[in-house]
């Protein structure tokens, strides 16, 4: 393997794919990048045995092709600290593999392609086109509900739908739920729900561009795979049973309330600085037309807040973790936001008006 | 009713310098900055104590009152290493440990059973103990509360402890001095004096609106504790996370069968401390610990809602396993609690 490549043409691919390389692996090959090399072009794989990140990169010359696995992480910083418009050489000279650039060189173990993982051949059973701009809403949307190294391991994962041409993530942790779905006509008469594990969903989120181009989703019985001009991205899939998300959505909410989503977020992010560290309990209480947001901490200093709302029910005080509501009013993107209420131990539901798609269910805390 | 057992440990820092050189016994020691660094006096011991030196003296007023002092800098680490293993010595009696500095500390001991819950005993054992396994000695109070257990602490020090049972602590107050009452300092007391407030029989006899006036928000405090009232908790840092029972075998168990029995026992003691504690919602982990004749131990816990025999006993075979045919000198088990965090917020329900 030799060829000649410029720094910044080597350098964006590769960090793609690190994203799925561990740094220290106990097994040491998959702290590596794989490198294969063709006569125009080096595809560059990275993996954890769960996600496969694969980018291309495009030579000035490729003088022998070959497939050699080298240290990610190395050759990663090697490349960031070089000047922006070296040229590089990499070169497979016995076992190691020589990266020069100028008067500067560094000699690289290698470990042989051969023993590098693949994920195992799957079948697309459901495949369909959206842009990189559905798939991302739909995404942040409801990633940040993801639980994180939770026992119920379906629940560290983001629910993937397709139902009769609509397409729906779900996320949960326990104690809140996001839901988004847009609708999809070339799926209609597809069903399939599968769980993303949650480091594939953030991977996802830090590649994909929020723009128009078409990408391919491709999913199976135990793989989900995600091809973009730039990259292509492999999961397996959680194999366990999401909670059934329709089952939490409340239904007969007595109470409404519509409040400007600003002038609530900053409401609730003033509360939360006198708010316990840990717990952070905030009181809402609903009055007509007003509502109260106060947070004690133990050292018994207290926040209060009251702003104006559209509300006409009867008085009531219901806990929150103010973090929850604050996540919630910071992926939505209206100018209202309404929230329904049923009492202090039953959960909300809030969604933004007019951003037809997000849902939100927030569990109260007791006071 | 709380049982509260202020411990403090008597000069503490000049203890632990005069334990590790026997010479300085007999002579004035104090610890603390030099003389040319303006420094103060951080602790003394008893003889440099009958020359008039105190705590936080300027050691050049000391020097003046005991040309003679031995002054020491001190050496925190080494204090912080025996603060440490005093703090673990009161673990062993509760777990609502509120420490106030490195030599001083609340113990809630309402829960403990030992010496059949007499906190008098428990007090006295700890005050035993420290001295075994430090050399050092502590004063102890032993009260209903707080306050009352920090002020009987000082009644017989060095060395000894103070007692105020339940039904003595009206009789007890009516003739305690107002200055005792932490938060009462010199300038309070000369305030409360000039309208001839001395102890607390006065400040319960006298005119509230006076009180309030004069002082505030204090007045309150001050007419609780001339009453013998506080109804602070012992804050312990550290919420309690688990319930455990353990026990050592007079003689070391061969087989998981040998086990069932005292598995058994110890169920029910853990059922009912659980319950005493009023823990029963909060379990979320349920665990085992074995530890084996060469003592070296191993755990096993499983997420549970609850105290669940049939698994203690899947857990004890697992663990026992662990041994390889070692025999088992210790069997302890436990339930792991939700945080206070973790029992407010509410689930939701997609059963």
């Amino acid at each position: 393997m030799h060829f000649i490549i410029e720094r910044d043409a080597l350098l964006k691919p590769l960090q793609m794919v690190s994203g799925a390389i561990e740094r220290r692996h106990t097994l040491p090959i998959l702290s590596n990048v794989l490198l294969d090399v063709t006569a125009d072009q080096i595809a560059l794989t990275g993996t954890d045995l769960e996600i496969e990140l694969v980018a291309h990169a495009f030579p000035q010359q490729v003088i022998t092709p070959g497939r050699v696995t080298i240290p990610a992480k190395k050759l990663l910083d090697i490349c960031r600290s070089l000047p922006e418009s070296s040229v590089l050489t990499l070169h497979l000279q016995g076992e190691n593999c020589v990266v020069s650039t100028g008067k500067s060189k560094f000699t690289l173990a290698t470990l042989s392609a051969n023993d590098y993982p693949n994920l195992e051949s799957w079948q697309g059973e459901v495949e369909f086109e959206l842009s990189r701009l559905q798939l991302r809403k739909l995404l942040d949307d409801t990633a940040f509900s993801m639980a994180n190294q939770d026992v119920r391991y379906y629940l560290n994962g983001l629910l993937f739908e397709v139902d009769n041409g609509t397409l729906r993530t779900v996320a949960t942790d326990g104690h809140r739920l996001a839901l988004s779905s847009m609708e999809l006509p070339v799926t209609a008469n597809q069903q399939k729900q599968v769980i993303i594990p949650r480091k594939g969903v953030l991977e996802l989120m830090r590649l994909l561009v929020a723009d128009d181009q078409l990408i391919r989703l491709s999913i199976g019985q135990n793989h989900i795979r995600l091809i973009d001009s730039q990259f292509s991205f492999s999961s397996k899939l959680i194999d366990g049973r999401f909670p059934d998300y329709r089952r939490v959505l409340p239904r007969n909410s007595s109470r409404q309330l519509t409040a400007h989503r600003a002038v609530l977020k900053d409401a609730c992010v003033r509360a939360s600085i006198l708010s316990n560290e840990k717990y952070r309990g905030v009181r809402f209480t609903l009055n007509p037309q007003e509502l109260q947001i106060v947070a004690n901490n133990p050292e018994h200093e207290q926040a209060e807040e009251v702003i104006e709302v559209e509300y006409n029910g009867d008085t009531l005080e219901i806990g929150f973790n103010v973090g929850y509501v604050l996540d919630v009013l910071n992926t939505l993107n209206t100018d209202l936001v309404v929230m329904h209420l049923s009492d202090a131990n039953s959960s909300s539901l809030v969604e933004g008006v007019g951003n037809a798609g997000a849902l939100y269910v927030v569990m109260p805390m007791r006071l | 009713m709380r049982k509260i057992i202020h411990i403090d440990m008597d000069c503490f820092f000049a203890a632990v310098e005069m334990r590790d050189n026997p010479a300085w016994r007999q002579v004035p020691l104090a610890i603390g900055g030099s003389r040319t660094e303006r420094g103060v006096i951080s602790t003394c011991n008893y003889p440099a104590r009958a020359f008039g030196v105190r705590s936080a003296m300027p050691t050049g007023q000391a020097f003046k009152l005991c040309p003679q002092l031995v002054l020491v800098p001190g050496n925190m680490e080494k204090y912080k290493a025996v603060s440490t293993s005093i703090q673990a010595i009161f673990h062993r009696y509760t777990d609502k440990v509120e420490p106030l500095s490195l030599d001083e500390a609340y113990l809630d001991v309402s829960e403990c059973d030992l010496f059949q819950g007499s906190a008098t005993r428990i007090a006295e054992h700890i005050r035993q103990t420290i001295f075994q396994e430090t050399g050092l000695t502590a004063s102890a109070g032993v009260a209903p509360n707080k306050f009352l257990a920090k002020i009987a602490s000082d009644e017989n020090k060095p060395d000894g402890m103070f007692v105020i049972p339940p039904e003595q602590v009206s009789g007890f107050v009516a003739h305690l001095q107002l200055r005792k009452i932490p938060g009462v300092g010199q300038k309070t007391a000369e305030k409360l004096a000039k309208f001839g407030l001395h102890r607390c029989s006065d400040v319960q006899n006298a005119d509230l609106t006076l009180l309030v006036r004069e002082f505030g928000s204090f007045a309150e405090v001050l007419l609780e504790r001339s009453q013998g009232i506080d109804h602070r908790a012992v804050h312990t840092d550290r919420e309690r996370k688990s319930v455990a029972v353990e026990q050592t075998f007079s003689q070391d168990l061969n087989k998981p069968e040998q086990g069932l029995q005292p598995l058994a026992d110890m169920y029910q003691k853990l059922l009912r401390r659980i319950e005493r504690c009023g823990a029963q919602e909060h379990i979320h982990k349920v665990g085992i610990k074995l530890k084996f004749q060469d003592f070296h131990q191993t755990t096993i816990e499983r997420q549970h809602p609850e105290l669940c025999f049939q698994l203690l006993q899947q857990l004890l075979t697992q663990a026992w396993l662990r041994g390889q045919g070692k025999a088992v000198r210790l069997v302890g088990i436990h339930v792991g609690l939700k945080s206070q965090a973790e029992q407010a917020q509410l689930d939701l329900d997609w059963q």
